[in-house]
């Protein structure tokens, strides 16, 4: 079991910006009637979701999200020490969008920077990642971005797809800080094997683009799709999705002798609210402890976790006394974490409108 | 486990079809009310009553009420 305490390292600030567009499932054209429309946000609990135009990219929401967080904490560009960013909807091929970004947000060039090209359980694995860097004490500020532009990596005519996923920006300061950090604690997981159970099938080197990678085909009725685009087998994540991060937040509970009723929050990737929904009671948390943010951002990837903070949690997660908090991140790879962590004093932002 | 319980089960994922239509023999995804939610219903029901996964392929392969009981009772072992 690949587990990690991490100690020293706080959560001083949170940000997020999504655009401004917003797309209503309800009056989606993909859909028969307005009937279609209700079922689907019926169970999946995703009433509508912010859209980029095209041409903006995931990074040009971050470049907001973390000058508002930035202004807001007081600290300037020059004194960040590390920046990650969590994304796989990337600005260019090479290189990392994290060199772009040390530029755009003026960073100093002995900054350490990198991509982590990680899904939905980004936020998570992002989290661990960078905080085992500061833990060591050097790096005393850092910034974990998470961010996605789902809507530009998907087929319009995917009505798979197309009611569910949203975009967003987030941005979370980390610093290092003896005195008032607790622990955080993280178990991992991976299957290899449900690689196509969310993917992008053409575009990398083993299946180049090619013509006919960019020919749009109706895979099935109603659903259109090219070779570039990204696919979700919707049945094969859900089964996925009911039973690992279950298992998963199960292992770190009892490696590390979490009571659960002492538990203040339970942040979830926000995939749909049925899957949620079986999580939640699985580790049997009350509802009123898990809030979500998905009925109005819909699913944005890495960004779900961050953007439920920011976007519901603003007020109890300022408090002085920290919160008890455990997360859940898990998605495309197949890969997901868990993780238990306290947060108090955090200064969010509000949030940001592109 | 035993394929009339599991018909119960499987009907019990639909709103609207009259639970007489189900049989083992049922062609289920040319049911009116078949659709994608309804098959995430299903595996979800699989999971909660027998404590085992099945994959979209699973569904996709099965053509009657009993080829998926097959796939649960091999799964299940």
């Amino acid at each position: 079991m690949s587990q990690l305490t991490i100690n020293n390292v706080r959560i001083a600030g949170m940000s997020a910006c999504v655009p401004s567009t917003v797309e209503d499932n309800r009056t989606l054209p993909i859909y028969k009637d307005e009937n279609d429309a209700l079922k689907v946000i019926a169970s999946t609990g995703i009433e509508r979701h912010h859209k980029v135009e095209p041409g903006t990219t995931a990074s040009d929401l971050t470049v907001k999200a973390v000058e508002r967080l930035l202004d807001d904490m007081g600290w300037g560009p020059e004194e960040v020490d590390c920046l990650a960013y969590v994304c796989t909807s990337r600005d260019y091929i090479a290189p990392q969008t994290a060199c772009v970004l040390q530029d755009r947000l003026k960073l100093r060039s002995d900054c350490c920077v990198f991509d982590l090209p990680f899904g939905c359980s980004g936020w998570v694995y992002g989290m661990s990642i960078v905080s085992s860097l500061m833990s060591h004490g050097t790096f005393k500020r850092a910034i974990l971005v998470a961010a996605e532009t789902n809507t530009q990596n998907r087929n319009p005519r995917d009505t798979t797809v197309r009611p569910l996923f949203g975009d967003a920006a987030t941005a979370t300061a980390l610093e290092f800080d003896p005195d008032r950090s607790c622990p955080m604690n993280f178990m991992y997981g991976v299957d290899g094997s449900g690689f196509d159970a969310v993917w992008a099938p053409y575009g990398g080197i083993r299946n180049p683009v090619t013509p006919e990678a960019l020919e749009e085909k109706e895979v099935s009725p109603g659903v259109y799709r090219r070779g570039i685009d990204m696919i979700v087998n919707g049945m094969d994540v859900f089964g996925f999705a009911i039973k690992q991060p279950p298992r998963s937040l199960k292992e770190l509970i009892a490696t590390f002798n979490i009571d659960v009723d002492s538990v203040d929050l339970l942040f979830l990737h926000q995939a749909n609210k049925f899957i949620d929904e079986k999580i939640r009671k699985a580790v049997k948390i009350p509802p009123e402890k898990t809030p979500y943010c998905l009925e109005e951002y819909g699913n944005v990837t890495s960004a779900s976790i961050p953007l439920t903070m920011v976007t519901r949690c603003q007020e109890q997660l300022s408090q002085a006394k920290p919160k008890h908090c455990l997360a859940c991140g898990f998605g495309v790879g197949l890969a997901w974490a868990s993780m238990e962590f306290y947060a108090g004093d955090v200064k969010i932002s509000d949030l940001v409108i592109y | 486990m035993n394929i009339q319980e599991f018909i119960e089960n499987f009907a019990a994922q639909f709103d609207d079809t009259d639970v007489a239509d189900f049989t083992a023999e049922t062609k289920f995804k040319q049911l009116d009310e078949w659709s994608s939610l309804t098959a995430l219903s299903v595996i979800a029901m699989v999971d909660d009553e027998y404590d085992v996964i099945i994959k979209g392929n699973d569904i996709i392969n099965s053509e009657t009420i009993q080829d998926l009981y097959d796939v649960v009772v091999k799964l299940h072992g």
